[in-house]
């Protein structure tokens, strides 16, 4: 199994750091009287995430060790995990051979065959150490490239959700769809701390034929669309508030794909539920939506000075300032467009920054050590530093020395 | 004191999110649990580390404050006995390294 001569130290290292810490904070953590089933829950979160951000490699769990044993006696040459039987993507021709070992597994393959499958029982015990149901697992499978697991939320019926986030940051949540009949209320602080993206959610739709339909709506932050089948080929949409916080406007417009025969339930219809309904989600309506793009805008600010400031005359000023009260609310926008367009022009030309984008850029590769000696000769740096952890590429390295050149 | 610097890396910010999530932890023993943290990791790379880095590339810009170096380095390549790893664009801050004694970044 180990395709490397050298072992990677950074997860051992990781480890080590995360048995110390837990095990020191638990005195700590009794001292304030928080259960030891708290501190359990950290060091489970904790390990989450960094699986997660995939910095790491090969960093498992125990319990996915352990899984991974597990499965690995059982499948030996075939190299399938039980889940495997519920995917629908990892379907290759049969051929039954008989091995000394005798798998006993319906899909067995041939040795040259096995390379094929090898990345999906990875995902798979992957997805399965995060206690995904089935139905979620093919359902993650069959997202595009580029999507992740990233959270995992329990909603109050005890559905798992599952947060992904795309490789353009927006979040995608995913619920699978278990033909149970989702509770008509609100569901209270369903995402911690307020997602700030737009959350697009996929609806899927186990088939007979066992390829999952996804559907996509895309709603707006701090909202929450849950869609659910009541009749199995009805499909609902309920609209949550998720927190006490704004109240936007949004037009939700939903499409439901049902590939299912007799699934029509009439023509498609736009469906807009004004969020200014305190948050309830009294029976939404069953319908078949079509699906757009929903892009709130955010709210702009009057401007009534500077540039937007029509002037001099008092009669016109005191007329512009009854005008402006009035329609205060109406001319939001254009008012603080007015404002902006004449000023931009003024401004743009201050600043002479140079690329201080570059500064703010995001997956940044970052080194973060401690510095033995640092030398300059005219313009000619020598590092020396000690101690380093760093983020390169989003992977994550470990040194205990590095020496470096780098001319100015 | 261990210094405070490893607590933005993956480990130090995953451990911060962790704690915040949890409701039942304290913001005083969440604090205390970041310390711990900062020793471990300490320890652990001073200890448990025995690897070696060469780099080289183009000194974009460098800041020395409060006995901390920060340096941007542009088109960067990390070299290590197994593998070699290229990167545009590299931020590197650095500590006081000849003793420990300092408390902060």
């Amino acid at each position: 199994m180990a395709s490397s001569a050298n072992s990677n130290p950074v997860p051992k290292l990781y480890r080590s750091v995360i048995e110390d810490v837990i095990n020191e904070v638990r005195e700590l953590f009794l001292d304030e009287g928080v259960d030891e089933q708290v501190l359990m829950e950290l060091k489970t979160l904790w390990e989450n995430k960094l699986m997660q951000s995939k910095a790491v490699e090969g960093f498992h769990t125990e319990e996915q060790a352990a899984l991974q044993a597990a499965a690995q006696q059982q499948a030996q040459q075939s190299q399938q995990v039980t889940q495997q039987t519920q995917s629908q993507q990892v379907l290759l021709p049969q051929q039954q051979q008989v091995t000394n070992w005798q798998s006993t597994r319906p899909n067995v393959t041939s040795a040259p065959q096995q390379q094929v499958i090898v990345q999906d029982p990875k995902i798979l015990q992957h997805m399965s150490a995060t206690g995904m149901s089935a139905a979620a697992t093919a359902a993650t499978l069959a997202l595009p490239t580029g999507v992740s697991p990233y959270q995992q939320l329990i909603t109050s019926q005890g559905q798992i959700l599952q947060v992904v986030r795309a490789a353009n940051g927006a979040q995608y949540i995913i619920q699978p769809q278990q033909q149970m009949v989702l509770q008509q209320q609100v569901l209270p602080q369903m995402q911690p701390g307020g997602v700030q993206a737009p959350v697009i959610q996929q609806v899927l739709t186990p088939l007979q034929g066992g390829l999952p339909q996804q559907t996509g709506v895309i709603i707006q932050p701090q909202q929450i669309v849950l869609t659910g089948n009541k009749v199995q080929q009805n499909t609902q949409v309920m609209q949550m508030a998720g927190q006490a916080g704004q109240m936007q406007q949004v037009q939700q417009v939903q499409q439901v794909q049902q590939a299912q025969g007799g699934a029509a339930q009439g023509a498609p219809q736009q469906q807009q539920q004004p969020q200014a309904q305190g948050g309830a989600a009294p029976g939404a309506p069953q319908q078949q939506q079509a699906q757009q793009m929903t892009q709130p805008q955010p709210p702009m600010m009057l401007q009534v000075d500077g540039a937007g400031d029509t002037s001099s005359d008092e009669d016109e000023e005191e007329e512009e300032e009854e005008y402006d009260e009035d329609e205060d609310e109406d001319k939001d926008k254009d008012g603080g467009e007015d404002g902006q367009v004449e000023e931009e022009p003024l401004n743009s030309e201050d600043d002479v920054s140079d690329e201080e984008d570059q500064e703010l850029f995001d997956t940044e590769n970052v080194v973060v050590c401690q510095y033995d000696k640092i030398h300059r000769s005219k313009n000619k740096w020598k590092f020396h530093l000690k101690d380093g952890i760093m983020n390169l590429n989003g992977r994550d390295y470990v040194f205990s020395k590095a020496v470096g050149d780098a001319e100015w | 004191m261990a210094y405070q610097l490893y607590r933005n890396t993956t480990l130090g910010n995953s451990l911060q999110e962790s704690l915040d999530e949890l409701i039942q932890i304290t913001p005083q023993l969440a604090l205390q649990v970041l310390l711990q943290f900062d020793k471990a990791i300490n320890t652990a790379l001073a200890n448990r580390v025995r690897n070696r880095v060469n780099f080289k590339g183009s000194l974009n810009t460098y800041r020395f404050c409060d006995n901390v170096w920060t340096f941007v380095l542009n088109d960067v390549e990390f070299r290590e006995v197994t593998d070699l790893v290229k990167v545009d664009k590299v931020k590197i801050v650095a500590c006081d390294g000849k003793n420990t004694g300092n408390t902060a970044e």
